[in-house]
C-alpha cells in the first residue's frame, strides 16, 4: 500500500532489510521482546513491512509504502523494480530521482484513494492496528475494530502498559513488556457491570472478575464500551442465539462524514449514539438519523426574546433545543417547510438570520447562525431528499383527519355540571396557550405546556396532545395506510392462531367498567388494533396489559391513532416491556429499585426483604397504573406520561411509596404490604372526571378516597422531577439491562441444576461450571459468525415466535434450549474435560456424540451431555471400558472408517491431521456415495440426504417393557426417556421395517445404498445380528416378522444396562479391536509397556480361538440373547471361554437361530428379486471374506484382560477433576490462547 | 415446635389465562361474581379468615397472571407458598394440558422442601358452561397420577364447589405445615416427574 512519502523517523535498527536495489529498500520489522515492549510502551503502530527510498548520495530515507503482509509489499516492490526503476535509471541526478519518486508515489496514493469512496476508508495507521488486533486475538475478519487506546491495565499490583482494543463484540487488551505478554479478552455480552471514576474504567464480567483500565481518553472509551455493550444486550434480547454484531447490521448508520479523522466504525457509532439522544429529546421516529447541529438563537414570539440553543437537522426533521434544558424546544417536519430564507432587513440585519416558514404559514426566526449559507443549503438538500410516503391521502399536518371516531363520542362520559365547568375552563386555558405558543407539531414546547398538562388535559384535546407529545403522529404520517393494510391482513388470516385466541380472551377484560366495552363497537375496535399490532411487531405479538392500555387510548383517539400510540408505547416509550420475556419491565424494576435505594434508603431494605418491589412494579409499569388505580385517575397520569415518558412512572411510583413510607415499615409480610398499597391505589381519585356512576356496575362502595390524582402528580413532579432525568433513566437502564440478562442466565442455570441435582456424576457446582462453559462457547464469536452466515438467508426482522403449534405453553424443558450443544461444542467439552481426547487415531467425541444423539437432531441436550461426559469422568471403570468398547463397534466404527484409519496411520502423529480426521471420513467419499456414509455430525445435511426410513432404522425400536426390564443406570425416575441418555422413545412399529441380518461384513453403507435405491419398503440387511431383550419381547409378541438390526439404537440400549451379567454386547472384529486398542493406549499415555503388549497378544490369541468355530449359515454372527431377571438366558455363541461370571447356555438358542436364519433367507430372496443391485453388493461382500474374518473378541474377554493391566486400571479408576479443567480453560480463554476454545 | 405453627396460609392460584382464577378467588372471598374483571397483570391479592379444624387462620390468596410470558415472573410470588391451586377451564383442553407445565414450573421456582408431597389442588372451572371439552375422568386420572392431587369441578359463576375446594386447600396447606415440621431435615431437592402424562393425554384426548 502506497503512503504519502515521509521522512523516516524510526531507527533503522528496528528493521531487517530483505531486498535492496539502487534506490530502494524492502524491510521487515524485527520482532522480539524488545520491539514488543517498545510498541507497547510508546503505543507505536507499525506495519510489519515497508519500502524505503533513499538516494545513494543522500542521508535521508523516505518511507513510501507499507504492507501488512509480505505479498502485499512484494506487489509494490515488484512494481518499483519493473516500472519505476526504468524511468529512474534514465535520470541524471539523485535529486531528480528523489523528486520524481516522491511525486510518482504521491500520485499513486491519490489514485489509490480515488478508487475507494472516502467515507469508508480508514487511515493506514488504523488499518495496521486493526490487522494487528486480528492477529493477536485470532479474530475473524468480520470482527471489525472500532477504536483503540493506549491504556494501562492493572493486573494484581503490576500495571501493564499496552493497548486497549474495542471491536464490535469485544474489549481486548494487549501488552508486551520485556517478553511478558499480557492478553485479555472480554465479550460485550458478558459484561455485567461497567463503572468509571476519574481515570479508570472498571469492567465486571459474568465470572465476577473485575478488570480495570486506566487511560487518557477515558470518557470516549467508556461511552464506546457502554454503547456497544448496550447494543450487544439488545441483540441478545432480540435473538439469544446470535448475539453478535456485524458491520452490515442495521444499527450502524451511514451518513456523510465531515472529514473527521476518527475510524469509520467509531464515527458511525458516535452518530448512532447522538441520534439516539436526539430522537429521545424530540420524540422522533426510530429511523431518524441526525445529520448535524449548529448553534443558533430562536425568536420566541410569546416572550419576544431570542433563546440560544442548537438547531438539529435530520432526515425528516429540523429541531431546535434551547441550551437551558426544557426552556423551549421546537420540532418542524421538513416536509412542512415552505421556504427558508436569509433575512437581511430589520433591526437585526447583521445577525445572520434565517426565516423558516411552514405550510401553515408559521414563521420561525433563527439568528446568530455562524454559517447560514451552509444551513440553508443543507435544508434544501434534505428537503430535496425527502421521500413522500405514497398513497398519502391528505398531506395536512393537523390531526383533524379522523377515520373513525374516538369511543367517547358515542359513549359519553357522564360528567357532572361542575366537572363540565372545570373542563371548559381548562379548555379555555389550553386555547389561550395555543394562541400564544402555536398549535400542532410545531408549537413552541415550553415548561408552560407541562404545567398545563399536570392540571389535566380536556378530553377533547387528549387525542391531539397524546399524539403530538408521544411522537406517534410522526410514525403515522410516515406510514399512511399501513394501519388499514394490517387490519385487512390480519382479518384474512385464519382466525384461530394462538395470538388471536389470546387477544380474543382478553377483549372483555380490558376496561370492562367503561360502557364502550360493554358494546361491540368498543370490542371490535380493540380487536382490530391489537391484531394489527401483533402483525406489525411479531417479536411482541400480543402481551397481556397491551389490551388494557389500548382500551384507554381508544376511548379518546380514533382507531388508527390508538394503534400508533400503542406502537410508540411498545417500541419507544416502554422499550421491550411487552416482549416474550417482559424484559423491559424487569429492567425497569431494577431501575426503580435503585431509585428507591437512592431516595428512600430507610425503607429500601425493608421493601427488599418483603420482596415487594418485584410484585408491585409489574402491574404499575405494564399498564401505566391503569390496572391498579381507578381509570379516571390514571388518565391524568397518562397525560403526563406521553409528555415525559417513563420518567413519570418512576416519579409516581416513588411518590406513592413515599406517602406510604411509615405504614410500609410496619408491614410484616408481603401480603400486608400488598393490601396496603392496593387499598391506597384504588383510593386515588379524580374529582374532575368520572364515568357516570350508574354505568359502572362494579363500583366498590367501600372505596376510601386516599388522595387526589392531581396532588399525586404535583407532588411527584415537585419531589422527584428535578432528580430523575430521562438521561439518568437511560444510564440506569443500560446497567440493569446487563444485570437482568445476567439474572436470566442465572435463573436458567439454577433451574437446570435443580433438575439435574440427582444425576450420578456431577456435583451442583460442577454442573454450573459446565453450563457456563457451554454458554460461553455458544457465544464464541467464531461460532456465532458461522451461525449468522447460516441464517443469512432469513430476514433478521422476522423472528418467528418460539411457540409450539397448538399454542401450548412451552414445556419447562424448552428453556434449556440455550444449553443444547452441537458437535463442535461437544467435542470441545469432550477433549477439554476428559482425557479421552488423547485418543489420537480416532475421534472418540464424534462416536460418542452419535451414540448419544438419539434422535439424530445434531444437537445434544444437557441431560445427554452430562450423562455422556459423566461416565467418562466418573471412576466407574467397568462402565468406562465398556463404553469405550461400544464406541469401537460398528456401525459407529465401520469398515470404511477403519480403512481410512489404516491409510492415515503413517501420518498419525501429525497433530494437524487429527483435526480433520472426522471430516475426512465423510468428505473424501465420492459425492454419489454420500447416502452410504454413516451420518456424522460433521455432515450437516445428512438428514436431508437420507431416506426417512433410514433414520428410523438408526433409532432403536424400543418399548415400555424393555425400559422396565433394563433398569436404566442413568436415571430411573423418568420413564419417558427424557433423562435417560441412551434411550429413545420411538415406538414406531407400524413402519414394518423388516431387517434382515445376514452378513457380518456388509456394513452400513450397503444398508444405506439398498435403502436409497429401493425406498422405505425395502427390507434391510445389516451386518451382525444380535438381539436385545426388548426386541426379543417384541418378536415374541409379533410372531417375529421383524428382526433386530445392529443399529446405533441397540448400541445405546446396551449401554443403559448396568448389570454386567445382563448385557448382550456384540463381539468385536479384529480391525475394530486394533483401533480400540490404540485408543486405549493413547488414553493411557500413548506408550505401551510390557504388560500392555502382553495383554494385547493375549487378546489376539483369544480372538483367534473363535476362528476354529465354524458357523453353519449365512448369519454367521452369533446371536446372544439374554433374558434379564428370570434366568432365561440364551447364548448362540457356543464358543467356550467363560469369562466374568458364569453364563447359562441353552440349546434353545440353536432353534431360534435356525428360525431366524430361515426367515432371513426368505427375506433375502425377496430382496434379491426386488433389487438386484443390493443383492449384488451383499453377495460381493459375503463372498469375499477378509483375512481374519472369523476373529472376534467378546466384551467380557476384553474387560477381563484389560483389567489385569495395572496401567489401564489406574487410568480408568481415577475420576477426572472437572473443576480444575474448567478453571484452566477459562483462564486460557481470557488470554485467548486456547486452541480449541 | 407445635407452637411455631403460623396462622397464615399462603395460597397461589395458577393456570392459563382466562380460566377463571380471579373469579374463583373473588367468589370465595367476596361471594360475588362479576364479568367485569380486568386481565390480571402481575398479581392480585385477597385475604380471608377461615376456620380449619377449629383453628382460625388467615388465608392469603395470590392470583397470578396467566399468559405464558408471565410464567417465569411468578417466582416473586411463590416464596413461602403453603398450597398451590391449579386451575383449568373445562371448555378449553389446552388449559388442561398446560397444568403439567404450571405444576413443574411451580415446583422448580418455589423449590418446596418436599416436592413429592407439596399440596396441590386441581380445579376444573366453568362447569356451568355447556360446551365442556375435558372429561371428569380424564382430569381425575391426571390428578391421581400426580400423587393423588385432590380434584374439584367448580363454577365460579354459580359458586358451585368453590367453598369446598378452598376448605380442602386450607386443610392441606395446614397439614403441609405440620409435616414440614416433622421432616425438617428433608433434602432440598427437586425431582420433576413428567412421566405418564403423555400417555394419559393421548388416550383420552377428545379434541
Amino acid at each position: 500500500m502506497w503512503i504519502f512519502p515521509k521522512e523516516n523517523l524510526m531507527p533503522l535498527t528496528f528493521w531487517i532489510t530483505e531486498s535492496e536495489s539502487k534506490y530502494f529498500l524492502l524491510q521487515r520489522r524485527r520482532s522480539g521482546p524488545f520491539m514488543g515492549t517498545w510498541d507497547s510502551v510508546f503505543n507505536t503502530k507499525s506495519a510489519p513491512f515497508r519500502i524505503l527510498h533513499q538516494a545513494p548520495s543522500s542521508e535521508v530515507y523516505h518511507e513510501i509504502a507499507i504492507g501488512l503482509t509480505h505479498d502485499e509489499i512484494l506487489k509494490d516492490w515488484n512494481w518499483i523494480s519493473s516500472v519505476l526503476i526504468k524511468d529512474l535509471n534514465e535520470m541524471e541526478s539523485d535529486d531528480d530521482v528523489t523528486t520524481f519518486t516522491l511525486c510518482k508515489i504521491e500520485s499513486m496514493v491519490a489514485h489509490q484513494k480515488h478508487g475507494i469512496s472516502e467515507e469508508t476508508e480508514d487511515s493506514e495507521n488504523f488499518k495496521v492496528v486493526a490487522a494487528d488486533f486480528q492477529k493477536i486475538f485470532n479474530m475473524l475478519p468480520e470482527e471489525k475494530l472500532v477504536n483503540y487506546y493506549a491504556c494501562t491495565y492493572i493486573k494484581g499490583k503490576i500495571p501493564r502498559q499496552g493497548r486497549l482494543y474495542i471491536s464490535l463484540n469485544h474489549v481486548c487488551f494487549y501488552a508486551y513488556i520485556l517478553g511478558i505478554k499480557t492478553q485479555l479478552y472480554i465479550r460485550f455480552s458478558e459484561i455485567v457491570n461497567l463503572e468509571k471514576n476519574i481515570q479508570t474504567i472498571y469492567i465486571t464480567t459474568t465470572d465476577k472478575k473485575i478488570y480495570n483500565f486506566t487511560l487518557i481518553h477515558l470518557n470516549e472509551a467508556f461511552s464506546l464500551i457502554d454503547e456497544l455493550s448496550k447494543i450487544a444486550m439488545q441483540k441478545l434480547m432480540q435473538n439469544p442465539d446470535t448475539p453478535i454484531l456485524d458491520e452490515e447490521s442495521s444499527v450502524f448508520l451511514k451518513i456523510n462524514s465531515n472529514g473527521s479523522k476518527k475510524p469509520t466504525l467509531f464515527r458511525d457509532l458516535d452518530v448512532r449514539q447522538k441520534s439516539e439522544s436526539y430522537k429521545m429529546l424530540f420524540r422522533l421516529p426510530q429511523k431518524e438519523i441526525v445529520d448535524g447541529k449548529i448553534k443558533a438563537h430562536l425568536w420566541t414570539p410569546y416572550n419576544k426574546k431570542f433563546v440560544s440553543g442548537n438547531i438539529f437537522l435530520s432526515t425528516n426533521f429540523m429541531c431546535f433545543g434551547s441550551d437551558v434544558a426544557n426552556l423551549v424546544s421546537l420540532v418542524i417536519p421538513l416536509g412542512s417547510i415552505q421556504s427558508a430564507e436569509k433575512k437581511d432587513d430589520g433591526p437585526n440585519r447583521l445577525d445572520n438570520q434565517i426565516m423558516i416558514s411552514t405550510k401553515e404559514n408559521l414563521p420561525f426566526l433563527f439568528s446568530q447562525i455562524s454559517d447560514r449559507n451552509a444551513l440553508t443549503a443543507k435544508i434544501s438538500e434534505l428537503c430535496g431528499r425527502l421521500v413522500n410516503p405514497d398513497s398519502r391521502e391528505r398531506a395536512r399536518h393537523d390531526i383533524s383527519w379522523c377515520k373513525e371516531t374516538a369511543l367517547m363520542k358515542n359513549f359519553k362520559t357522564g360528567l357532572t355540571v361542575e366537572m363540565l365547568k372545570k373542563q371548559n375552563e381548562n379548555m379555555r386555558k389550553w386555547n389561550k396557550h395555543f394562541m400564544e405558543f402555536g398549535k400542532g407539531i410545531s408549537m413552541f414546547r415550553t415548561t408552560d405546556v407541562i404545567n398545563l398538562i399536570t392540571e389535566g388535559v380536556p378530553e377533547d384535546l387528549r387525542q391531539e396532545v397524546w399524539m403530538i407529545f408521544s411522537g406517534a403522529i410522526h410514525e403515522k404520517e410516515m406510514n399512511p395506510g399501513l394501519y388499514e393494510d394490517l387490519v385487512e391482513k390480519s382479518a384474512t388470516k385464519k382466525s384461530l392462531t394462538p395470538i388471536h385466541d389470546e387477544i380474543e380472551r382478553d377483549l372483555h377484560r380490558s376496561l370492562p367498567e367503561h360502557p364502550a366495552y360493554q358494546h361491540s363497537d368498543g370490542i371490535d375496535a380493540l380487536r382490530r388494533v391489537l391484531q394489527a399490532y401483533a402483525l406489525r411487531n411479531e417479536q411482541v405479538g400480543y402481551c397481556q396489559a397491551m389490551n388494557i392500555v389500548t382500551s384507554v387510548f381508544l376511548i379518546f383517539c380514533d382507531e388508527e391513532n390508538a394503534f400508533w400510540l400503542l406502537a410508540r408505547l411498545c417500541e419507544n416509550l416502554l422499550p421491550d416491556y411487552y416482549n416474550d420475556k417482559i424484559v423491559g419491565a424487569q429492567i425497569d424494576q431494577g431501575v426503580l429499585n435503585e431509585f428507591i435505594h437512592t431516595f428512600m434508603p430507610e425503607i429500601h431494605s425493608h421493601l427488599e426483604s418483603l420482596g415487594i418491589i418485584k410484585m408491585i412494579s409489574l402491574s404499575w409499569f405494564l399498564t401505566i397504573f391503569i390496572s391498579v388505580i381507578p381509570y379516571e385517575s390514571t388518565l391524568h397520569i397518562i397525560d403526563c406520561f406521553f409528555y415525559d415518558g417513563a420518567k413519570v412512572i418512576f416519579m409516581v411510583a416513588l411518590q406513592i411509596l413515599d406517602w406510604n413510607r411509615d405504614k410500609l415499615l410496619k408491614c410484616r409480610d408481603d401480603g400486608e404490604a400488598m393490601s396496603l398499597l392496593q387499598a391506597y391505589l384504588t383510593g386515588i381519585s379524580n374529582p374532575d372526571y368520572q364515568i357516570s356512576e350508574h354505568q359502572r356496575s362494579s363500583s366498590p362502595s367501600h372505596k376510601i378516597r386516599s388522595q387526589y390524582v392531581g396532588t399525586l402528580i404535583n407532588e411527584a413532579y415537585t419531589n422527584y422531577g428535578p432528580q430523575i432525568s430521562t438521561q439518568r433513566i437511560e444510564e440506569l437502564r443500560n446497567k440493569h439491562r446487563r444485570l437482568t440478562m445476567r439474572q436470566f442466565d442465572i435463573d436458567n442455570e439454577n433451574s437446570i441444576i435443580k433438575n439435574h441435582s440427582d444425576n450420578m456424576y456431577f456435583s451442583d457446582e460442577e454442573l454450573r461450571l459446565i453450563l457456563q462453559l457451554i454458554r460461553e462457547d455458544k457465544t464464541r464469536p467464531q461460532k456465532l459468525q458461522q451461525k449468522s452466515h447460516e441464517m443469512a438467508g432469513e430476514s433478521p426482522f422476522i423472528v418467528t415466535p418460539r411457540r409450539s403449534e397448538d399454542g401450548l405453553i412451552r414445556d419447562p424443558y424448552n428453556k434449556y434450549e440455550n444449553y443444547k450443544v452441537d458437535y463442535d461444542t461437544f467435542k470441545m467439552l469432550f477433549t477439554e474435560l476428559t482425557h479421552w481426547g488423547a485418543a489420537k487415531n480416532l475421534d472418540l467425541s464424534e462416536k460418542l456424540f452419535r451414540l448419544t444423539d438419539k434422535q439424530c437432531t445434531n444437537v445434544l441436550d444437557f441431560t445427554q451431555i452430562i450423562n455422556a461426559i459423566g461416565i467418562i469422568r466418573s471412576n466407574k471403570y467397568p462402565e468406562k471400558l465398556k463404553l469405550l468398547y461400544i464406541l469401537h463397534l460398528p456401525p459407529l466404527l465401520n469398515k470404511r472408517e477403519i480403512e481410512q484409519l489404516k491409510k492415515q496411520t503413517p501420518k498419525r502423529k501429525d497433530e494437524a491431521e487429527e483435526a480433520f480426521e472426522a471430516e475426512d471420513f465423510f468428505c473424501e467419499d465420492d459425492p454419489t456415495e454420500t447416502v452410504e456414509a454413516l451420518p456424522s455430525p460433521t455432515d450437516h445435511n445428512f438428514e436431508e440426504d437420507l431416506p426417512s426410513s433410514f433414520k428410523n432404522m438408526i433409532l432403536t425400536k424400543d418399548n415400555r417393557d424393555s425400559s422396565k426390564m433394563t433398569p436404566s443406570s442413568v436415571n430411573s425416575t423418568d420413564l419417558d426417556g427424557r433423562t435417560s441418555t441412551f434411550y429413545i422413545d420411538l415406538p414406531d412399529l407400524s413402519k414394518q421395517k423388516r431387517c434382515e441380518s445376514i452378513d457380518t461384513i456388509s456394513d452400513f453403507s450397503d444398508l444405506g445404498a439398498a435403502l436409497g435405491k429401493n425406498g422405505a419398503k425395502q427390507n434391510l440387511e445389516t451386518c451382525s445380528n444380535f438381539s436385545q431383550i426388548s426386541d426379543l419381547n417384541y418378536m415374541r409378541r409379533n410372531s417375529s416378522s421383524t428382526l433386530d438390526t445392529r443399529s446405533l439404537g441397540s448400541l445405546r440400549s446396551i449401554l443403559d444396562q448396568t448389570d454386567m451379567q445382563q448385557k448382550v454386547v456384540p463381539d468385536m472384529k479384529r480391525a475394530n479391536f486394533d483401533v480400540l486398542w490404540q485408543s486405549l493406549v493413547d488414553i493411557c499415555g500413548g506408550v505401551q509397556d510390557h504388560e500392555m503388549k502382553e495383554a494385547y497378544l493375549n487378546l489376539v490369541q483369544l480372538g483367534e480361538s473363535h476362528t476354529t468355530f465354524k458357523r453353519e449359515d449365512s448369519s454367521e454372527s452369533f446371536t446372544k440373547i439374554v433374558m434379564g431377571g428370570n434366568g432365561y438366558f440364551l447364548q448362540a455363541d457356543k464358543s467356550k471361554t467363560p469369562v466374568m461370571g458364569d453364563i447359562n447356555q441353552f440349546d434353545l438358542v440353536a432353534q431360534i437361530e435356525k428360525g431366524l436364519a430361515k426367515e432371513l433367507q426368505e427375506l433375502e430372496e425377496k430382496n434379491r428379486s426386488s433389487s438386484s443391485s443390493s443383492a449384488k453388493s451383499k453377495n460381493n461382500s459375503s463372498s469375499s471374506p477378509e483375512k481374519g474374518e472369523g476373529w472376534r473378541i467378546s466384551i467380557n474377554q476384553y474387560l477381563a484382560t484389560v483389567l489385569t493391566v495395572q496401567c489401564f486400571v489406574n487410568k480408568f479408576v481415577e475420576p477426572v477433576n472437572i473443576k480444575e479443567n474448567i478453571r484452566k480453560m477459562q483462564k486460557n480463554r481470557r488470554k485467548c490462547i486456547a486452541s480449541n476454545y | 415446635m407445635a407452637t411455631r405453627k403460623k396462622s397464615l396460609l399462603k395460597v397461589i392460584i395458577l393456570g392459563d389465562s382466562s380460566v377463571g382464577k380471579t373469579s374463583l378467588m373473588n367468589q370465595y372471598v367476596n361471594k360475588r361474581f362479576s364479568t367485569q374483571y380486568k386481565a390480571t397483570i402481575g398479581a392480585d391479592f385477597l385475604t380471608k379468615e377461615v376456620v380449619v379444624d377449629d383453628r382460625v387462620v388467615t388465608m392469603q390468596i395470590w392470583d397470578t397472571a396467566g399468559q405464558e410470558r408471565f410464567q417465569s415472573l411468578g417466582v416473586a410470588f411463590y416464596r413461602g407458598a403453603d398450597c398451590c391451586v391449579l386451575v383449568y377451564d373445562v371448555t378449553a383442553p389446552n388449559s388442561f394440558k398446560n397444568l403439567d407445565s404450571w405444576r413443574d414450573e411451580f415446583l422448580i421456582q418455589a423449590g418446596p422442601r418436599d416436592p413429592e408431597h407439596f399440596p396441590f389442588v386441581v380445579l376444573g372451572n366453568k362447569v356451568d358452561l355447556e360446551n365442556r371439552q375435558v372429561s371428569t375422568r380424564r382430569a381425575q386420572q391426571w390428578a391421581q397420577s400426580k400423587n393423588d392431587i385432590p380434584y374439584y369441578e367448580t363454577s365460579a359463576k354459580e359458586g358451585r364447589n368453590v367453598e369446598q375446594a378452598f376448605q380442602t386447600i386450607a386443610k392441606n396447606a395446614l397439614a403441609q405445615e405440620a409435616e414440614v415440621e416433622l421432616y425438617n431435615e428433608f433434602p432440598d431437592k427437586i425431582r420433576v416427574q413428567s412421566d405418564g402424562n403423555r400417555n394419559g393425554n393421548s388416550d383420552n384426548c377428545q379434541c
